[in-house]
């Protein structure tokens, strides 16, 4: 049946590769009869496979099609339903906030592209090919779809006399759908006027950035906002309002193109902070001639070399607001806390104050040149005190409040930490500074967390959604990656008691399905704590799919780490760095590199697996379109056309990330070397 | 163990006489880490356990495992018994449709992955097109969601009808599902199975012999042939003269009625001693392998892991054998005789029929409604949702290690095979996917792992696997821990299952070096 050999006579299965990278871009393109006949029809075996696939793609775009141009279909339902879908029923008043929370989205994904600023191109050709394969996918689709329903003047559907559906003629749907036509034609016209006027190949290889696509096209859409009317739906008060006909409501399209704006402002932003520390950097190499310029990976669309270190400082500041941005957002903006001035100031800013000053007297003293042994033993005394709060408090022995306890033990770590940064003036200045962010962080975070939500919603989650789907697969990237490197470093240690404890831990939780964890965790864990204790349904979904995600990640690491030679380790030691700097410095960051692409891989899953939420009850994205809809009094029973939307957003972002990788493992240089 | 450093640097220090306090002598300083870390999760351990104990017994709950044998009235939609009477039956009745539901996945997701796969690398355009859409197209949408889908889809086809299609008599699809022409063990199966068994045996010798004369000969003696002919008219043979071994009936059942006077407890003892024998021979085999003049040598990590599941395997097994017996028979079969009666039943002098029987699906209406009768194969919307879900989900990841594993084998293989002239069919039989194989066989078993745990996913479409039935029993009794326990030891069943038939077969193809 089946046949793998490179073809001396073209085959109808080669195991040529043929993958993504299989034809260079330089290949002088044939035309386009010779290629039919080669590529599609080169002898009878293939001519039969070719008429199959293309009846099998043809058959599953019509039934797509039909089923979504159906008369039946209420696309009305995810049409009125989307604010409901991604966000939950938010306030009206109050729906700025997820406004905020976006725009801070924007502000920072513009940012991080302009300062990173790798996007690559598209070559015209592709374009060109993508024009025209869209303008006549949509003519395909416009012909093979089954004519609609005739309806009458009431806009009832019309019966002939054995009940059958009355369908209008081929012709006057042909003619009913020249919209349709109209935009295949102009995609096409766009991609044939491309192709005729760049005519030689050097101007079709040339590039264009990917980030004019990626921010062009929703500025397009966004701008049709304001053109065209594409209807106003929605539920206000309850109240079902649908205006066909209408432009978009203007709660919806001003914050959009704000958003718009922001992303590309930023971007620009973003952009000019590049070329700025590259001129500057490039002066003072003109200057002393002895600046070393690095060339980032192998990545290469032309863009200008970045000098080493010049963006350091700017790249740690988006990055550190990336990571804290999700907490900042849930817990502030998506949350409006209802914060107790009076316990902050009688409370929380006193022993804050506390901490920041007292804490820096003890590092500052700790990182002295001569604090040697003494140093070393106070800053063990300092932990077991800071673990022995967290024992008495268990017991009930003395209270203390518990952000005092997290701050003693982050002091204690501090503490251990302070050899490393012990003599230089310099150093020294930076952990005390560092301590007072944390301190500052720490007690601003206790008192968001404590307070009450003021947010009035129906259910007593106040997001819900996409918004949920997002914040648990960030939350569990987050939260399982430092866990996951833990378990891997523990699984793969010479130390017999971590590496049973972990490898019994990583297979347990990889021979279970996710769902009995999450049922676990949602259902049963409340009978393990203490009494009093509680944990917030939310909050115990994610703490399971942390510690699954955890199980997985700290294989995929454990993959890297065994591909790091021997030689990297004994170097290490040759030079006398201790075993913690030997891990973190030499050991992680090459196998992290190495373990890139498996990660993805576990962001993605972790993504898709989020859609168990609904199971155990919690109002996630696939749980919005798969009950909360079907079940509006308007839209009984219409769940498909909420299913079908979903997935293609799931898709979307799913399909985006695992390209992502693609160029990244790429850009890396994975495979290459 | 990536830290494969050159022995201790403490040892070479203390040779120096400048031995350090020891509190920072690395090796105590790592031996209190380890042993303090074991110490913090025991402690936790024992702690949640009192604390679950505790709200337990609040609650009026104890933790037992009463529930498997007491009489619960639960209904089961699907399975090989509607109205298990035990809880524990019922939890049997899940885990065999987890594990149809798994089987036959596993076996569709395979073709549809290799062809898939296979499909990516044709030269052919529009195929490998179509092929990679699938894939992509698949894997980025959630399991769940997809199994929704077709749940969905299913459930919007028209009610059940006389005369209804796709091919009226033989499939009937509808809104309750799938009917399909159903073929059944009938009642000279077993006879027959022992006929199959003999034949079974004979080939076997007859291909050896074949074999070993083409190994000394270079002959050709069409070993697999011969085989494959004497099977065949054992069996067709059988079909007919089975009855023959119906005296194996009278056997077992004196061996049930002999097994019957023997005391419960006896029976239980010497269940348990059994498993604890075998536990310590398989010990003791394994060490004596690693054993070698000089003594025992180094053990790794994994054989460590092996001796301890030696170990936990029988615990479990005496375990289960001493608590859980008067409840484990009922289980399993649903009735109060013990296995051998069950085998003199199925062997008995009475049966006769043919071995395998089919029956086509019908339609009855006993009220108002026409539905599905009792003889064809009805797999409901549930069932075939799973189905669909897991199998075109898996077949997407299959396809794509499939896709990976050609692309490994160098392409000096295909060309070698092609200078010493074999043709393309057969070097892709006996160059090409013997060493993709190789490359493909661990990922593969993985995805296979992953199918059968995502067939819990049954529980969002109300097809009664274990997880689902599970849910039900312990809503019904409060046993949740319980029922989490015998879920969890059932997975991890089913997940050591697959990497040892995986492992089997990997090394089965590894090649001999030499």
């Amino acid at each position: 049946m089946t046949d793998p050999m490179p073809p001396a006579a073209p085959s109808a299965l080669a195991a040529e590769p043929v993958g993504p990278a299989a034809s260079p871009p330089d290949r002088p393109s044939l035309p386009p009869g010779r290629w039919i006949r080669e590529n599609l029809f080169p002898n009878a075996r293939n001519s039969i496979l070719t008429v199959f696939a293309i009846l099998v793609a043809l058959f599953t775009y019509r039934g797509l099609l039909n089923f979504m141009f159906s008369e039946e279909r209420s696309w009305i339902a995810v049409r009125t339903n989307l604010r409901l879908m991604f966000t939950q029923a938010y306030p009206e008043h109050q729906y700025v906030r997820v406004w905020v929370t976006v725009g801070i989205v924007m502000v920072l994904a513009g940012l991080s592209a302009g300062i990173w600023a790798r996007w690559g191109g598209v070559t015209l050709k592709r374009l060109m090919g993508w024009l025209m394969s869209g303008g006549g996918l949509i003519a395909v689709g416009v012909l093979i779809r089954e004519p609609s329903v005739l309806t009458d003047a009431a806009g009832e559907t019309v019966r002939d006399d054995a009940g059958e559906l009355v369908r209008e003629s081929f012709a006057a749907a042909m003619a009913d759908r020249w919209v349709w036509w109209a935009v295949a034609l102009v995609l096409f016209a766009l991609g044939l006027a491309l192709w005729l006027r760049f005519d030689d190949l050097a101007r079709r290889t040339s590039e264009i950035p990917v980030a004019w696509l990626v921010f062009g096209l929703p500025g397009l859409l966004v701008a049709s906002t304001w053109v065209i009317r594409y209807g106003h739906y929605a539920f206000a008060d309850g109240e079902f309002i649908a205006e066909p006909g209408q432009l978009v409501a203007m709660s919806t399209r001003v914050p959009w193109t704000v958003m718009w704006l922001l992303l590309i402002g930023c971007y620009g932003l973003g952009r000019v902070a590049r070329e700025r520390a590259i001129a500057s950097a490039q002066a003072a190499a003109d200057a002393s001639d002895d600046v070393e310029v690095a060339e980032e990976g192998a990545g290469g669309e032309g863009a200008p070399e970045l000098p080493r270190g010049a963006l350091a400082k700017t790249r740690a500041v988006v990055n550190l607001a990336w990571v804290l941005s999700p907490f900042f957002l849930y817990w502030v903006v998506m949350r409006d806390p209802e914060i107790d001035y009076a316990h902050v100031f009688s409370t929380m800013l006193p022993m804050g104050l506390a901490f920041g000053v007292a804490g820096s007297a003890v590092l500052w003293w700790l990182t002295r040149s001569d604090a040697g042994e003494v140093g070393r033993l106070a800053a063990i005394g300092l932990l077991l005190l800071a673990a022995f709060h967290w024992v008495a408090a268990f017991f009930g022995w003395y209270s203390m409040l518990q952000v005092a306890r997290i701050a003693f033990l982050l002091l204690a770590v501090a503490g251990l930490l302070a050899p490393n940064f012990a003599g230089v003036a310099a150093q020294r200045r930076r952990l005390v500074g560092a301590w007072l962010f944390v301190v500052l962080l720490v007690f601003y975070g206790a008192t968001v967390i404590n307070a009450p939500s003021t947010i009035e919603t129906p259910t007593d989650m106040f997001i819900g959604g996409f918004s949920v789907t997002l914040l648990v697969s960030v939350l569990t990237i987050m939260l399982s990656f430092p866990i996951g490197v833990l378990l891997a470093l523990a699984r793969t240690s010479r130390q017999p008691i971590f590496r049973v404890l972990s490898t019994v831990y990583i297979e347990v939780i990889r021979g279970v399905p996710l769902i009995t964890l999450l049922l676990f965790f949602s259902g049963v864990l409340p009978l393990f704590l203490p009494d009093g204790m509680e944990i917030a349904e939310l909050a115990a979904a994610i703490l399971g799919y942390t510690l699954f995600s955890a199980a997985y990640l700290a294989e995929n690491v454990r993959g890297g780490l065994q591909s790091i030679r021997r030689g990297q380790y004994e170097a290490a030691d040759a030079v006398g760095l201790t075993t913690t700097q030997r891990t973190g410095f030499i050991v992680l960051p090459q196998s992290l590199r190495v373990s890139i692409p498996p990660l993805v891989g576990q962001v993605i899953a972790t993504f898709k697996e989020t859609s168990l939420l609904a199971i155990i009850g919690l109002f996630d994205f696939l749980r919005m379109a798969n009950s909360v809809v079907p079940n509006q009094s308007q839209f009984l029973g219409v769940r498909r056309e909420g299913l079908l939307f979903i997935s293609v957003v799931y898709w979307v972002v799913a399909f985006a990330m695992s390209k992502y990788s693609q160029r990244l493992e790429q850009r890396v240089g994975l495979g290459q070397r | 163990m990536s830290d494969p450093r050159a022995p201790d640097r403490d040892a070479s220090l203390s040779t120096l006489g400048t031995r350090p306090p020891f509190y920072r002598d690395a090796t105590v300083v790592r031996w209190i880490a380890q042993v303090g870390t074991l110490i913090l999760v025991l402690a936790a351990m024992w702690f949640l356990a009192t604390e679950a104990g505790d709200s337990l017994r609040a609650r009026g709950a104890n933790i037992d495992f009463d529930f498997i044998s007491d009489h619960i009235g639960i209904k089961v939609g699907w399975g090989i018994d509607t109205n298990p009477d035990t809880g524990g039956r019922a939890l049997w009745v899940g885990m065999v449709n987890t594990i149809r539901m798994a089987a036959a996945g596993i076996a569709l997701a395979s073709v549809v992955g290799v062809l898939v796969g296979l499909a990516r690398l044709s030269s052919n355009w529009p195929l490998r097109r179509l092929a990679g859409v699938y894939v992509e197209a698949l894997r980025n949408i959630p399991l769940l969601v997809q199994i929704l889908v077709y749940a969905a889809v299913l459930a919007s086809l028209p009610n059940v009808s006389f005369g209804m299609g796709p091919i009226p008599g033989w499939v009937h699809l509808s809104n309750k599902g799938l009917s399909i022409p159903r073929v059944f063990i009938a009642d000279g199966f077993y006879q027959w199975a022992v006929v199959m068994l003999i034949g079974g045996v004979i080939a076997r010798v007859v291909f050896k012999r074949l074999a070993a004369r083409r190994e000394q000969t270079g002959m050709q003696t069409n070993a697999g042939a011969w085989a494959t002919g004497i099977v065949a008219v054992f069996a067709i043979a059988g079909w007919w003269v089975h009855p023959i071994f119906g005296w194996l009936g009278g056997i077992f059942d004196g061996l049930s009625d002999a097994v019957g006077s023997i005391p419960q407890g006896a029976v239980q003892l010497v269940a348990a001693l059994a498993a604890a024998a075998v536990a310590v021979w398989w010990i003791r085999r394994f060490l004596a392998q690693h054993r070698t003049p000089a003594g025992l040598v180094r053990l790794t990590d994994d054989d460590w892991f092996r001796m301890i599941f030696a170990v936990a395997g029988a615990a479990i097994v005496v375990l289960f054998v001493a608590v859980l017996w008067p409840g484990l028979s009922s289980w399993i079969v649903n009735s109060s005789s013990d296995g051998l009666g069950v085998l003199a039943d199925k062997f008995g002098n009475g049966r006769t029929g043919a071995p395998i029987d089919a029956m086509r699906p019908d339609i009855v209406q006993p009220g108002n409604f026409p539905n599905y009768g009792p003889a064809g194969l009805n797999l409901p919307i549930g069932f075939a949702a799973v189905y669909f879900g897991v199998v075109f989900y898996t077949a997407a990841f299959i396809a794509e290690i499939v896709r990976g594993g050609i692309l490994a084998v160098p392409k000096g293989q295909s060309e070698a095979a092609q200078a010493v002239g074999l043709r393309r069919s057969t070097a892709l039989r006996r160059v090409i996917l013997p060493q993709a194989l190789r490359v493909i066989l661990p990922p593969v078993g993985n995805q296979y792992l992953n199918l059968t745990k995502n067939t819990s996913l049954a529980i969002a479409v109300g097809y009664s696997d274990l997880v689902q039935i599970g849910q039900t029993v312990y809503n019904q009794t409060g046993k949740t821990l319980q029922v989490m326990a015998v879920w969890m030891l059932f997975y991890l069943a089913c997940s050591l299952t697959i990497s040892a038939a995986v492992n089997f077969f990997n090394i089965r193809l590894r090649i001999v070096e030499r």
